[in-house]
């Protein structure tokens, strides 16, 4: 909208353009997003006058401090190990060649055309005591007795690191593309050792994508209840399961909404302490995701570089050990899903194909997420141009509450859209969902087109307008390219979350639009449908044949 | 009176049956359950049938929830008609005023097994918790488990266990294993010293639990990877393991039989189709028909004259088994639900 703004218009319009940017995306959020959520939970809390009880309990039994506590170690754990192991990966995706880039870009998005109850399935077949690992540790003799990798914090931690880390890799492969390769090597030239250029160099450069994908990280993790329900124990309780409980089966609201409100407090409180003790302006203050001197980085960087090569396939096979598992395992003959099987037959895809449900349910999945995808790309873009050029105050308000549906747990803000949909005659409905999605995934495209815009050099607007450019002409030919990364990133995330969501699906869907990840959840309760497995080999290899033919047009266009 | 209404209502659906084909002004009916493969069971023994029997037609959707059941209620967008749930879930919505009371005039209950009526649903199925053993660990030319103190007695049936992450079933259990009978459980249950023995009795089992299960399909799972050799678990995932030849079997004594209900949701558009298709449901013949596609068991006894009798060990509520079961008591779980859920799951994190 910003773009539309006639250059004519003065100086008056020009410093409303920003609020005018971000408008659409906090009218909506304020509309679909705050007020039903803080409707629902003032409502429950309220009932009848100021629901005491509930925070009565919620000090008195020792469960609830427990998950609290549980739920921050958890993701901090998840948040460390997704950023220790996106470095080695970024950087060879950012040093290798374009085509082992594109690969390993493929690697790191593979997870998300599984749904969540594949995944977790395939680790367990994986890590379980009598599972492939295991195996091979113990046919090794490494090991003699089976290590118990899964029911318990190590199973969380693989689980939801798997599924979370690439929201750091996309932002820091973005920083490290438009990092001055030419800085290391001088540094290295100077005599400066390996820990050092890290420390010194490639860490503050890298910065800001680290901090986007880091709290991205963070604030998923803490809303997380499918992974630890699966692949932890009881010892792994997170503060989501709990609230969904409470929502679902309990239909104790008020107890969820405390729950909600304490996790949201802690959640904002620790967002803020970070903000002001560790400098996340400041971080976010040196350049980012821009597109920089783009290109590959690096060169003869020796013993150490090959380190961080090893290191990075390693990351690489951890991505992709459990799709591995996926292809064998659709094929078994028996529903109790079994690796290697007893039998191979095709039954699960024929069952797929035969069977419209299925289909159907991919459609309408495809179909909400190419609209949710566009509305929040575009909606996210701009408020993230308007909100960097707001100051002070005002922003780190509006920056709350853009970050709010990423805090908020998804099962709260499924109920809450159902009651504000529900006059709307939006219940039922793709556009519902679609608009549902849209307001799960603004923040995604916000952080990372923000972190993206840390290293757009202003001047160049200002020269450019020196010049005599209009508004269209300057986002065009000067910001696009620059925010272009970050906004690719977004649009990647959008896609994800919407893609992979089964809660608010569960409350706007009916059967008639329901989607795929939810129509793989119907039933779960008794038994897994290994057809969900096929469907995601099915998934996996239409992307894999995408990226061929986006490999061979590319090479065959370049001759 | 109230046999002339229930007769009148039969009549109408026999007369409908005779009439022919449907009138073209057919009415419709919404019914919504958890998907999966006990949806296609209820379609094949009842919504089909019902559907030929009345002209009614039957417009299925998915996933019940309670909290969006509450939602429609609350907003006044009620779409289902018919929904599907369990013990829990029919006295959390009882709670909230979310379903329809069902009288004996729309229908009667009288002949249903008495720990299955509701005044609230229509039984439709009863499953059972029960646990399973992997035969290969505990073949039959050896001692095998035979009783919940076997489950609980690592010395003899050596090898990890896996239960359910809930308190419902299991506190049960504990006790059954603790030597309670089957007609003290809830007397026992009901004091704190009763609560207190259930958990002590899991403490001891606790060290060999290598999987607390959530969903139905991880004991069955576990039993097949070998994570547990002997689980607790429903009866109709282990069935499903049985059928797959998975090396397995179920112990029916002090089984814990479980109902599962119809419920019409307050407000429903075609309240008089929802009470046809609840009466057709609990016929003793239509109710002879579920087994054969699921693995639950009728809830009335008048259907085991329609069922072989060979079919009667793996049922739940079949004359041999249910003599061994005690009915889980929901409404002593709607009250007790919360405080036992928080104090299961701290006793699970130490």
């Amino acid at each position: 909208m910003a773009s539309t703004v006639a250059p004519s218009a003065g100086l008056r319009l020009a410093a409303w353009a920003p609020l005018l940017a971000v408008a659409p995306t906090v009218v909506l959020l304020v509309v679909f997003f705050a007020w039903p959520v803080g409707g629902l939970l003032v409502n429950s809390l309220f009932d009848g006058g100021f629901n005491t009880a509930a925070y009565i309990r919620l000090v008195e039994a020792p469960v609830y401090r427990v998950a609290l506590g549980n739920t921050l170690m958890i993701a901090g754990l998840v948040t460390a190990l997704s950023i220790v192991m996106a470095y080695p990966l970024a950087y060879l995706m950012a040093s290798t060649s374009r085509t082992m880039a594109q690969l390993l870009l493929f690697v790191v998005l593979l997870p998300f055309w599984t749904s969540a109850l594949v995944r977790t399935t395939a680790w367990i077949v994986l890590l379980q005591r009598n599972g492939v690992v295991n195996d091979l540790l113990l046919g090794t003799g490494l090991v003699d007795q089976p290590v118990a990798f899964v029911y318990n914090l190590s199973g969380v931690l693989i689980g939801m690191t798997h599924v979370l880390m690439p929201f750091v890799v996309l932002p820091l492969y973005a920083a490290f593309r438009g990092f001055d390769r030419t800085l290391a090597q001088a540094a290295e030239g100077l005599g400066a050792r390996p820990p050092s250029v890290f420390l010194r160099i490639v860490a503050p450069l890298t910065a800001p994508g680290v901090v986007a994908g880091g709290l991205i990280v963070f604030m998923n993790a803490i809303g997380y209840y499918i992974t630890p329900a699966l692949m932890g124990g009881p010892g792994q309780l997170m503060i989501a399961q709990l609230i969904s409980y409470n929502i679902q089966e309990n239909l104790d609201w008020a107890m969820a909404a405390a729950l909600a409100i304490v996790l949201l407090a802690t959640t904002l409180a620790l967002f803020w302490v970070f903000q002001r003790f560790f400098g996340v302006d400041r971080l976010f203050g040196s350049s980012g995701l821009g597109s920089g001197g783009g290109g590959p980085i690096g060169g003869r960087h020796g013993g150490g570089r090959w380190a961080l090569v090893v290191a990075g396939l390693a990351v690489g096979v951890f991505l992709i050990a459990p799709i591995l598992v996926v292809f064998p395992m659709s094929l078994g003959k028996s529903p109790f899903l079994a690796f290697p099987p007893d039998e191979y037959s095709f039954r699960w895809f024929i069952n797929f194909f035969e069977t419209r449900k299925w289909l159907r349910a991919l459609g309408n999945s495809l179909e909400v997420a190419v609209m949710a995808v566009t509305a929040a790309t575009v909606l996210g873009t701009l408020a993230a141009i308007g909100l960097s050029r707001l100051g002070g105050r005002l922003r780190s308000v509006l920056e709350s509450v853009v970050i709010l549906p990423l805090i908020v747990p998804v099962i709260v803000l499924a109920v809450a859209l159902y009651y504000a949909f529900a006059p709307l005659g939006l219940i039922g409905t793709t556009y519902g969902l679609a608009l549902g999605h849209t307001l799960l995934a603004l923040p995604f495209v916000v952080i990372t087109v923000r972190a993206a815009l840390k290293g757009f050099d202003p001047n160049l607007e200002l020269a450019a307008r020196g010049l005599g450019a209009a508004w269209p002409t300057i986002f065009r030919r000067i910001m696009l390219p620059a925010i272009w990364p970050g906004m690719a990133a977004g649009a990647v995330f959008a896609f994800i979350v919407s893609f992979d969501d089964v809660v608010v699906a569960l409350f706007i869907t009916n059967i008639r639009s329901r989607t795929l990840p939810k129509l793989m959840f119907e039933g779960i309760a008794h038994q897994i449908d290994p057809t969900i497995v096929a469907i995601a080999a099915l998934l996996i290899l239409v992307s894999l044949l995408v990226l061929l033919l986006n490999l061979v047009l590319t090479r065959s266009g370049r001759r | 009176m109230v046999h002339r209404l229930t007769l009148t209502v039969a009549t109408a659906a026999l007369l409908a049956a005779t009439a022919g084909p449907a009138p073209a002004s057919a009415q419709e009916l919404v019914f919504s359950s958890w998907g999966g493969a006990y949806q296609d069971a209820i379609r094949q023994a009842w919504l089909e049938p019902f559907m030929d029997a009345t002209g009614i037609e039957v417009l299925e959707d998915t996933g019940p929830e309670t909290a969006k059941v509450r939602a429609m209620v609350e907003t006044s967008t009620v779409s289902w008609d018919v929904v599907t749930g369990g013990g829990a879930t029919l006295m959390r919505g009882v709670g909230l005023d979310l379903f329809e009371p069902i009288t004996p005039e729309m229908v009667d209950q009288s002949h249903l097994y008495e720990g299955a009526r509701s005044a609230w649903g229509v039984p439709s199925e009863i499953f059972s918790t029960v646990f399973a053993f992997n035969t290969e660990t505990f073949p039959a030319s050896g001692a095998q488990p035979q009783t919940w103190a076997d489950f609980w007695d690592v010395e003899t049936f050596p090898g990890q266990r896996s239960v359910y992450d809930r308190p419902q079933t299991v506190l049960e259990a504990a006790l059954l294993a603790d030597g309670v009978a089957l007609d003290d459980l809830y007397a026992v249950l009901s004091t704190s010293e009763g609560q207190d023995r259930a958990f002590a009795k899991l403490a001891e089992l606790k060290p060999h639990v290598s999987v607390w299960w959530r969903s139905g399909a991880q004991p069955v799972q576990a039993l097949a990877s070998g994570e547990a050799v002997m689980a607790l678990g429903w009866n109709g995932r282990f069935q499903a393991g049985l059928d797959n030849d998975l090396p397995l079997q179920m112990v029916w004594d002090g089984a814990i039989a479980q109902v599962g209900f119809f419920m019409i949701v307050k407000g429903a558009p075609n309240q008089d189709a929802a009470v046809q298709f609840l009466n057709y449901v609990a016929q003793p013949e239509a109710q002879s028909r579920f087994h054969q596609f699921i693995k639950y068991g009728p809830t009335t006894p008048q259907a085991w004259a329609f069922i072989p009798e060979s079919e009667w060990a793996l049922l739940p509520s079949s004359p041999q088994n249910i003599e061994r079961s005690v009915f889980l008591d929901i409404e002593w779980w709607a009250e007790n639900d919360s405080a036992l859920m928080e104090r299961y799951a701290a006793f699970l994190q130490n």
